[in-house]
């Protein structure tokens, strides 16, 4: 009887009626140890990734097709709907882009790689999928020590001393985090991020949010806390920093706008000044830093630091709109959604192109006649930094577009004019390195123009341009937006 | 619907001429003429049987109607026009190319045609500001590929400036759409809907209105370009290759100038009367400013690109002006704002054209390093004469009959300040004459040796050209019809 009725809790309280949700997770997680016991006996990175990429791609559409109304899963510390899937689908391609290109060197314990890669992505759905501090902070963590280990992946001392600096500053991160969720729950009560509706603003509340958004923009490397990212970035491996730099950042990302924008639902004005500060202050340093660089991937790095400032507008309209059912915070909310996928493509993509030069450190001349060489890779990595700097026909202009959309909906106007300015000045470093593309080359450049190299390029290019043409996503993702309001 | 097929065959021809390695100048003029005829025969079809203002050829293809989305088109008479004038300039920048250049800067100029059809034929404002951008990248990789000295800086310069221009309009016709949907709870982004005055009057608070206004008029006086915002077009001008000079001149221009009369016109009723004289005030200041920078200029090239912009100094005082009065002469000084556009596109393009043959034939486009050289190349020398005297506006060519309505027109609203005009009339007429009789004229400078004249193909070319430009001086009606008729159908 005892026994009996303890199940049936069990069921209720983990949702067991709903364990199909968790399959895919266990789906990864097996591929994942299967990987580290056939590496015992054999090493070949191809067969990895293969294993890996069919994994991905798998869950990929398990998670498209399991049912889209909205069903709490794992003590209802997590809510499965529609906008979570799409953001958890969105995380997979940017892991589904990066293990083929990252293959290519690793010669040894390729299996340990891939495997984590794969812990990373549990990790990362559920994160997408939780609305509990807790369950968050646990799944980012998960992520996090994944990503310390592949970043550490290569053959130099460069790659390992790129992964400490990731790993110390990412653990005071890590405390900042627990910090800020425990002052979370003196205020509320509970971890659960929709309670946070019911209650008006506390001083510790304050407190939580100054020490939440420390600790989650270290893992997003918003300005000033970024500056592990510029050195990580440039000194991991390229594959692995296209990685980096955007599966687990559009997971940060994910994870800031459930925190503040459900949990500090009561608190929107702190989190108005808070975010237009930090986003002001990320577009102008990171597009200023870019300038005076002329090691490409440090560019590359000083852009996403900026790119990070137009996605946090975001949370700096919706908190500003403050109505969560109005028009324009769906807008908002389906823009930064949009930005998401196209971000992934155009920043992994010219972070991929980086392999293209057989260096480590890649300055901005060593790209000099890329156009003589190869005409394609050359049009196809301009086409990324124009998506980039918000150039039309490629996504990243509609995705700029809606955003600017939505902040003069908003009637943020003053913002959207800083945010345009910034979108100007970035335009002299993306251009700039497009100059040195075309310039016809002064010696002989060696150029690696393997096609595992070239197709990476080409087709996030392409991709690129398809998300610009297919603009219209961003209106059917309004329909899913409101989704992140639980 | 010729227009929309014209476009998208543009297009189609535009990016299959990347790919035809050798034959890619023969396809791309073959295309050019293509276009051209296909333009003509539109027009002709179109307005030949008289037009009485309002906009033709509406088609509508709906992409994402619910938000307001959709690929509308609608050519009126002003847009016409230009349609025409951009298909002649990108012919003739193609004719100018040199023979030994990279195959891809066919595909270049033919890309940059597109984006001018595109943003004319647009009736919705986010195809028109795609478009808008569309020019600005091939013009940009033209100018890094193709330029001269200091291409990197200039072409990044150029491109950066212009591009902040443009923004400004994405956030004005932002502000539009918001406020349409906020007054009736409906998203659109068609123009004839939004640029209206009694909408815009009637649901826009007055800030948000200026921000508007603010945000076009930077975007259009950037490309035009106007006095504060000019800093780009010197060096732009002078750096560029030739077509891409000429597809600056007549092509950007154009661009400014169709977004101050084919966008802004129709809502006319927006504008205060301080905001009206202050262009107008910045019309006069490009005109007298830049005549006055051109007279001390030693570069030929460098002087034309500041005759071409104190031309355009009148097609801002036309627009201010003739909002501003309510007289008989509005329609006479609007219309000749707009003819301005047309004809200077047409003579900048037969000045430049002949620059580019004479820097090719005697290797200098210097006042001081050519010098009399009517002796050795007469037909080429008579050409560029013809074009300077049509762009200082000579009687019986396209040029006067612009300047000519302004000037009267324009009497009635703003009375003295036109001594200012006329000042800047007699300085272009100066330095004008003074560069014909110095490089064309004069004492021949025997450093030159013997010079090569045009010949048959390049004489067709550039008197195809100068035709037009007769054409329209001696028989202005042609396509003053036209642009009465646009601009009677708004007022």
């Amino acid at each position: 009887m005892i026994v009996n009725s303890f199940i049936t809790e069990l069921a209720l309280n983990t949702g067991l009626s709903n364990l199909n949700y968790l399959y895919p997770l266990f789906l990864l997680g097996i591929v994942a140890f299967v990987i580290l016991a056939i590496g015992i006996r054999i090493e070949n990175p191809r067969l990895f990734a293969s294993i890996t990429a069919g994994a991905l791609a798998i869950v990929f559409f398990w998670l498209y097709f399991l049912p889209g109304n909205p069903n709490l899963v794992m003590s209802g510390t997590t809510i499965y709907n529609r906008y979570g899937t799409y953001f958890a689908m969105i995380m997979i391609l940017a892991s589904l882009l990066v293990v083929f290109p990252a293959a290519r060197r690793l010669s040894k314990k390729a299996d340990i790689f891939y495997a984590i890669l794969l812990f990373v992505n549990i990790g990362i759905i559920i994160a997408s999928f939780s609305y509990n501090i807790l369950v968050m902070f646990v799944s980012f963590e998960a992520v996090s020590i994944g990503t310390y280990i592949m970043a550490a992946f290569g053959k130099e001392k460069r790659h390992l001393e790129a992964s400490l600096k990731y790993f110390f500053t990412s653990t005071i991160a890590t405390a900042f985090t627990a910090f800020g969720a425990s002052f979370f729950y003196i205020s509320t009560g509970t971890f659960d991020l929709t309670a946070g509706l019911k209650v008006s603003s506390f001083q510790s509340m304050d407190i939580a949010l100054l020490f939440l958004a420390v600790g989650f923009g270290f893992k997003m490397a918003i300005f000033p806390m970024h500056q592990w990212a510029i050195d990580t970035y440039d000194g991991a491996e390229n594959s692995i920093a296209a990685y980096l730099s955007t599966g687990s950042k559009i997971l940060a990302f994910v994870v800031i706008l459930k925190i503040f924008l459900v949990g500090f639902s009561g608190d929107f004005e702190v989190v108005f000044y808070l975010f237009t500060i930090l986003a002001i202050a990320s577009m102008t340093y990171g597009n200023i830093a870019a300038l005076s660089q002329d090691n490409l991937k440090r560019i590359l790095a000083y852009s996403s630091v900026a790119q990070v400032g137009y996605l946090i507008l975001v949370l700096a309209q919706v908190s500003y709109v403050g109505n969560t059912s109005s028009h324009a915070v769906t807008l908002a909310v389906a823009t930064g959604m949009y930005y998401s996928v196209v971000y992934i493509f155009m920043k992994g993509g010219a972070f991929l192109t980086m392999n293209i030069v057989k260096k480590d450190k890649v300055e901005i001349s060593d790209v000099t006649g890329l156009f003589r060489k190869s005409p394609a890779v050359a049009v196809s990595f301009s086409i990324l930094l124009l998506a980039l700097a918000g150039i039309p026909v490629t996504g990243g202009f509609f995705a700029k577009y809606n955003l600017f959309l939505a902040l003069i909906t908003g009637q943020l106007w003053w913002l959207a004019v800083i945010a345009i300015l910034n979108s100007a000045i970035s335009v002299f470093y993306y251009f700039r390195v497009i100059l040195y593309m075309f310039k016809d080359p002064v010696g002989e450049t060696d150029f690696n123009l393997s096609t595992s190299v070239r197709i990476p390029v080409i087709a996030t290019a392409f991709i690129t341009v398809g998300l610009g043409v297919a603009f219209q996503m961003v209106y059917l993702l309004m329909s899913v937006a409101p989704g992140l309001f639980g | 619907m010729l227009m929309v097929i014209t476009f998208f065959l543009s297009m189609i021809l535009a990016f299959a001429s990347f790919f035809m390695g050798k034959k890619a100048r023969l396809f791309s003029i073959a295309s050019a003429w293509l276009m051209a005829i296909l333009v003509g025969i539109y027009i002709y079809m179109t307005f030949g049987g008289g037009y009485h203002g309002g906009i033709v050829s509406q088609y509508n293809f709906q992409i994402a109607p619910s938000i307001g989305i959709s690929f509308t088109t609608g050519v009126t008479g002003f847009t016409g026009a230009l349609i025409a004038l951009s298909a002649v300039i990108i012919l003739v920048s193609l004719m100018v190319v040199e023979k030994d250049s990279e195959n891809s800067i066919y595909g270049l100029i033919l890309s940059t045609e597109v984006g001018l059809f595109g943003l004319l034929i647009s009736r919705n404002f986010l195809f028109f500001y795609i478009f808008w951008e569309v020019v600005l990248i091939p013009m940009y990789f033209l100018i890094i590929r193709f330029g001269g000295a200091k291409r990197d800086r200039v072409g990044l310069k150029f491109f950066v400036y212009t591009h902040i221009g443009s923004v400004f309009i994405l956030l004005a016709f932002f502000t539009l759409y918001n406020y349409y949907y906020l007054s009736t709870g409906e998203f659109t982004l068609d123009m004839g809907t939004l640029m209206n005055t009694a909408f815009i009057t009637g649901h826009i608070p007055v800030f948000w209105r200026d921000f508007m206004l603010f945000g076009f008029l930077i975007g259009f006086l950037v490309k035009l370009p106007s006095f504060p915002v000019h800093s780009w077009l010197p060096d732009t001008y002078q750096t560029a290759p030739y077509p891409g000079t000429i597809i600056l001149a007549g092509g950007l221009s154009l661009m400014g100038g169709y977004g101050l009369f084919g966008i802004l016109l129709p809502a006319s009723g927006i504008f205060s009367s301080t905001l009206l004289y202050f262009l107008a005030f910045l019309g006069i200041l490009s005109l007298v400013y830049f005549s006055f920078v051109a007279m001390f200029q030693k570069d030929i090239k460098r002087m034309m690109a500041f005759a071409s912009a104190a031309a355009m100094g009148f097609v801002t005082i036309s627009f201010a002006v003739g909002i501003l009065e309510h007289s008989y002469t509005q329609v006479l000084e609007l219309s000749g704002g707009m003819f301005q556009i047309i004809a200077h596109g047409f003579i900048m393009a037969l000045i430049f054209a002949s620059l580019y043959y004479i820097r090719r034939n005697t290797g200098s486009e210097m006042t001081y390093g050519l010098g009399g050289i009517y002796r050795e190349a007469p037909l080429l020398s008579s050409f560029m004469l013809a074009g300077l005297f049509a762009s200082l506006g000579l009687p019986g060519l396209a040029g006067f009959i612009g300047e000519f309505s302004i000037v009267v027109g324009v009497y009635q609203g703003i009375t003295w300040w036109i001594f200012f005009i006329i000042l800047g009339m007699i300085v272009t007429a100066s330095y004008h004459v003074w560069v014909a009789q110095r490089a064309l004229y004069g004492p021949y400078n025997e450093h030159l040796g013997h010079i090569r004249d045009i010949n048959r193909k390049e004489f067709a070319t550039l008197c195809g050209l100068l035709v037009l430009i007769f054409v329209l001086g001696v028989f202005p009606n042609l396509l003053d019809g036209l642009l009465t008729a646009y601009v009677g159908g708004l007022i």
